[in-house]
């Protein structure tokens, strides 16, 4: 499968009369915008606001961020099977509006929603900051369930997500790059002197508002199955998680997974990368057991001689991961894990939640239980109402005077486990 | 927690659902309980089963806190 990802680099964005990308700045018909997301009867009101980096800007509560795509030549569409008929998709070409991106938040639907900041300390946390964001700030109707809420606000922005990407259709992209995998049998032929390195790629499934879809499917509700990567850069995975904002991945980081992108970059170089295992995140103990026993059976079938393991969320998943890298290692293939930590404020306590010997090459996207100071901003895009009752806040998180002293848990991508963000630890 | 009980001399059964981190905090007498949300029920059953399924998991435990264990033992049945 071969995709080639078009890149149209967005430096400005500003409302206008037609949504449209000219001359690197994306313009939003904000009227057109607010009519679509309408269509939702259970949405009640709808306001759109701008926010670019470098602005005096707080984004609160943050539920999903999601980077505007389109598909021009080849099967199906962005968001296959919510946005798109279910078809397989990751091949032919999609445009990308680089520098954009469509950031949901209002009314707080679950307790794990996040903090984007535009300038000053907590800007440096996470990479939405440095994006020119299409705000969506949703009002449910009045006795909407939590879940139903849920709902609507991914779905209102991916159809906003959908909509703006749309712009990029007939523009000439600043840069293309291309992405394949062949078929198992040809990709394994094809460098059969580098070693067969594949990607086990964990969804959080935890239900309760923790949820992933895979082409439109419930994920607690799949098997580990096979992807090519560039279905993922297609939107064939979406977040639906109100999990802790420093460690989920929103729709942004599945459709620019970095894990992907660096194995892509070393691919026929000092690897061949033969391709990704999607598994989930359970909360029954044989659906972890069957899920890990599964993983470990692919990357076998695979003929894999590597994997690197990626974990979403805390807690319970560190089991998961652990399970993950346990059987994998046992089947002979020597296994990376990638996580986060929650090791107190000072750092000392154990990490995760679970241990074994075999997970001896350990990745770690930051401590989530840091705390750190943002001051105060001069417009608050969503609600500060929320701050001290979302994970990583506490009674008195928000001052008076506007500023918040909280763990970094409550920025958005703050210790992001496929490694989106900056922060990390070496061992000497 | 459980730990620290049972350093005090006092025997502990631990229930809970990812048998896992029970083992590896060191628990001896685990038992293994219904799923993270709700691990001593199951809301998808009428009141009339659930009940019994709780009953069980409660006597499956007293049971589990009488028995003369060697090392860590998870209690399946």
């Amino acid at each position: 499968m071969r995709l080639e990802l078009g890149k149209i680099n967005i430096t400005d964005v500003q409302f206008g009369d037609l949504t449209k990308v000219e001359n690197g700045t994306l313009y939003v018909n904000k009227q057109e915008l607010i009519d679509l997301i309408l269509e939702d009867d259970h949405i009640k009101s709808v306001e759109i606001e701008l926010a670019r980096p470098g602005e005096e800007v707080r984004i609160t509560p943050v539920k999903d961020v999601i980077e505007p795509r389109v598909k021009v030549e080849g099967p199906g569409g962005i968001f296959p099977g919510v946005m798109n008929k279910v078809t397989t998709v990751g091949s032919g070409r999609t445009h990308v509006l680089k520098g954009a991106a469509v950031v949901t938040c209002g009314r707080i639907v679950g307790f794990q929603e996040g903090i984007i900041d535009m300038t000053g300390p907590g800007a440096e946390y996470t990479p939405f900051s440095k994006l020119n964001n299409v705000c969506i700030v949703i009002e449910p109707v009045e006795g909407l369930k939590q879940h139903e809420y849920e709902a609507a606000a991914r779905m209102a922005g991916l159809k906003a997500a959908n909509f703006i990407g749309q712009a990029g259709k007939d523009v000439q992209p600043d840069e293309v790059e291309t992405y394949e995998t062949k078929p198992l049998l040809e990709q394994v032929a094809e460098y059969p002197e580098l070693p067969k390195v594949g990607y086990v790629y964990m969804l959080q499934t935890q239900g309760l508002l923790h949820d992933t879809y895979v082409y439109g499917v419930d994920a607690k509700r799949i098997v580990p199955t096979i992807l090519y990567p560039t279905e993922v850069m297609d939107g064939a995975i979406l977040s639906g998680n109100c999990v802790s904002a420093c460690d989920k991945n929103t729709t942004y980081h599945h459709l620019n997974n970095p894990i992907i992108e660096d194995l892509y970059k070393r691919h026929g170089k000092d690897i061949n990368f033969v391709g990704v295992i999607i598994t989930n995140e359970n909360v029954y103990l044989a659906d972890k057991e069957r899920s890990s026993n599964w993983t470990a059976k692919l990357t076998k079938y695979l003929g894999l001689d590597g994997a690197i393991i990626s974990q979403e969320g805390f807690g319970n998943p560190d089991t998961d991961l652990i399970m993950n890298c346990k059987k994998i290692e046992t089947e002979g293939i020597k296994t990376v894990i990638v996580t986060d930590e929650y090791a107190g404020r000072d750092g000392a306590s154990q990490s995760l939640a679970d241990a074994d010997p075999k997970a001896d090459a350990v990745v770690t996207g930051g401590n989530a239980n840091e705390v750190i100071v943002l001051p105060p901003m001069k417009k608050v895009i969503g609600t500060l109402d929320y701050v001290d009752k979302i994970a990583g806040g506490f009674d008195g998180s928000l001052r008076p005077d506007g500023s918040i002293e909280a763990e970094i848990q409550v920025i958005t991508g703050a210790t992001n486990e496929l490694g989106f963000n900056k922060m990390s630890a070496t061992t000497f | 927690m459980v730990k620290e009980i049972e350093r005090a001399g006092i025997p502990v059964v631990h229930v809970c659902t990812v048998v896992p981190i029970s083992l590896t905090v060191g628990a001896n007498r685990i038992v293994p309980a219904i799923a993270i949300p709700h691990p001593l029920g199951n809301p998808q059953l009428d009141e009339k089963e659930e009940k019994k399924l709780r009953r069980k998991l409660v006597e499956k435990a007293l049971k589990a806190l009488q028995t003369e264990v060697d090392g860590q033992t998870v209690f399946e049945d």
